[in-house]
């Protein structure tokens, strides 16, 4: 238990003292919104954020990385991609530190990531607290709270900050760059009120109560038709995902020809491609197909194989799409039907 | 032995062998192949033989209908680029109406004497097969470099199936229609990285219709973010006038329809 209280006017010293030693990637605003980017200055991050357009993940999985590099003539690998340094993510949501916590399980559970679990072990991550904003839906799957997966987190009272520290690397950064001093009974009951607030913050409850029963009841449910027939196949939904990881890798040959590098990049199940089989069979070859295994992925089949449903509530994907397909609307949906 | 290629242009404002010319790797892309002709820096004929024929530009006139013929009877490999060759592109425009009456409109009384042999533009693939087709207004040269790759070792064209959005939102940019801007993104083929939203400009769909897209529904959204399907279409038009028209009309007419009913 190791908890101190950090001043807000100290928030630029602490990060440019770690931007000494570590990369550090934190939010900035931008014409877009927000996104998380690499700074030095500490006055540039904006800690107070609704949500950024893209995760974190995009660091441990990067959108497009090449993975290693060939030699076209012999068949042997060149050079390895794989580079590390050592990072810190400051400033990230509790729902996002979550679902790194859901992609590890993937990437470093039976079949270990060589890319994934480096950056991972390199990466020290400071989380801060939000206030929800209306397409949050943390309160449903309990991921607006941390339990692990962070170095430090940061409590917003105000005008200061209540650090608790989940990490000997933590405490040893914060004691090292951070100003600091200890927490009085006062800052404790900011604490409470501030979880207080937070509490009550959300407007829109969802039961999800039986949800993975009522997905498996529902798995011919015409409603997935009518979804498929909106559903535009962007992918947008699945980029913005904290907790959508699938990926593609493609061979990309240089322009002489003489070496390539093989090349890993996000990929979408909403994409007609993501099921074909080498023959040309597709295995989900319609578009209500494909929203329907979406959902099944987070709501049955990971909650199936790992206990927790594979969607942090964040609400990108309800912002990203253009015709309401969110996890919102479909649990209301399964219900509604359910009730008729 | 290198394989023999051929660069030529139909119709085309030349935009994209511009790009070719600029691209860095240009050298080390054209080394794998022994190019005999460059419509673009050649000042001789075109060879009587070659494997490769990369064509740009769309086809308007009968004798590009007849070049189109014979390259296609001597190419092993026929590689079409740019959105003119590709969709018909902005050529595509005019293919509306009978060619006679536009080239009264613009050329007047003297239009007899000009556009002899003058066809309704059309993509390439309307008049013969094509092996691998690189979109986009104008094409992203590491595109072809890599297609020419694929080409060598012949396996198949292999293009991006997904629509814009989500390209879009990986490069963090914030969507158009948020902004009241109408986007085809929604639509559009990917693969540029959302090079336009980037720089803050709607995407116009220059790498043609998606094959994944999902027209009716693109439709419906943009006229419930008031952008009516007239004018959707008409933005859709600017590059591809020639494609999906059946079901460009079919998702107008829907929207109309459900007008009418309520
Ligand atoms: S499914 Fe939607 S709400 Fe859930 S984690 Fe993914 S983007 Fe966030
Ligand atoms: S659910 Fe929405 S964001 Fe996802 S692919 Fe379909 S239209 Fe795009």
């Amino acid at each position: 238990m190791y908890f101190r209280i950090l001043a807000k006017d100290h928030v630029s010293t602490f990060v440019e003292g770690l931007a000494h030693v570590y990369e550090v990637f934190a939010p900035v605003k931008n014409e877009s919104g927000f996104s998380f980017e690499q700074v030095s200055d500490g006055s540039s991050i904006v800690l107070d954020y609704p949500m950024t357009i893209i995760p974190p993940k995009k660091y441990f999985v990067r959108s497009k990385e090449s993975l290693f590099r060939y030699d076209t003539h012999s068949g042997d690998v060149v050079e390895s991609e794989l580079e590390v340094t050592p990072r810190v993510l400051f400033g990230v949501h509790a729902c996002d530190i979550n679902a790194l916590l859901m992609t590890d399980k993937v990437f470093l559970g039976d079949y270990e990531d060589p890319y994934y679990k480096a950056r991972r072990e390199h990466t020290l991550i400071v989380g801060v607290s939000c206030m929800p904003v209306l397409t949050c839906m943390c309160d449903t799957w309990g991921t607006g709270e941390v339990q692990q997966g962070c170095d430090l987190f940061l409590t917003d009272l105000g005008d200061r900050y209540f650090v608790t520290c989940h990490s000997v690397e933590g405490a040893h950064v914060l004691d090292t760059f951070a100003d600091t001093h200890e927490a009085t009974a006062e800052d404790t009951k900011a604490l409470e009120e501030h979880l207080r607030a937070f509490r009550e913050a959300f407007s829109r409850p969802v039961d999800a109560t039986s949800l993975q029963l009522l997905f498996d009841a529902k798995y011919n449910d015409e409603l997935w038709e009518e979804i498929g027939e909106a559903c535009l196949s962007c992918g947008a939904c699945s980029a913005v995902c904290p907790t959508c990881y699938c990926f593609d890798v493609n061979d990309e040959l240089d322009a002489d020809g003489n070496a390539g590098a093989r090349v890993r990049c996000w990929d979408s199940c909403m994409n007609s491609q993501f099921a074909e089989v080498a023959g040309g069979h597709d295995f989900r070859p319609t578009r209500a197909s494909r929203v329907r295994y979406r959902f099944y992925h987070k709501f049955w089949s990971y909650p199936a194989r790992y206990g927790k449903t594979l969607c942090v509530g964040c609400g990108r994907c309800d912002v990203a799409c253009k015709v309401n397909i969110n996890p919102r609307r479909i649990i209301g949906a399964l219900q509604e039907g359910a009730r008729s | 032995m290198k394989p023999r290629a051929v660069i030529l242009s139909l119709s085309s404002d030349y935009g994209c062998q511009v790009q070719m010319s600029n691209f860095p790797e240009l050298l080390e892309m054209l080394s794998t192949f022994e190019l005999g002709y460059w419509q673009l820096v050649s000042s001789g004929d075109m060879p009587q033989d070659y494997d490769v024929a990369i064509i740009e530009g769309a086809v308007t006139t009968d004798e590009q209908v007849a070049l189109l013929e014979k390259v296609r009877s001597i190419a092993s490999c026929v590689i079409a680029i740019g959105a003119c060759a590709v969709t018909g592109g902005v050529p595509a425009l005019a293919s509306g109406g009978p060619v006679r009456g536009q080239l009264k409109d613009v050329y007047g009384s003297g239009s007899s004497k000009v556009g002899i042999g003058a066809r309704k533009p059309e993509p390439i693939k309307h008049y013969i097969e094509v092996d691998f087709s690189i979109p986009g207004c104008p094409i992203e040269p590491a595109e072809l470099s890599r297609t020419l790759q694929r080409a060598l070792r012949a396996l198949t064209d292999n293009p991006e199936r997904q629509s814009m959005c989500g390209e879009c939102k990986t490069a963090e940019n914030i969507c158009m229609w948020t902004q009241n801007v109408p986007c085809l993104g929604l639509i559009a083929r990917s693969g540029c990285n959302a090079k336009c939203v980037s720089r803050g400009r709607a995407c116009t769909a220059c790498r043609g219709i998606a094959h994944d897209a999902n027209l009716a529904s693109a439709f419906a959204f943009a006229d419930s973010m008031g952008c009516p399907p007239e004018e959707f279409d008409a933005l859709l038009k600017i590059y591809n006038a020639m494609s999906d028209q059946e079901l460009r009309k079919e998702a107008v007419g829907k929207i109309a329809a459900q007008e009418v009913a309520s």
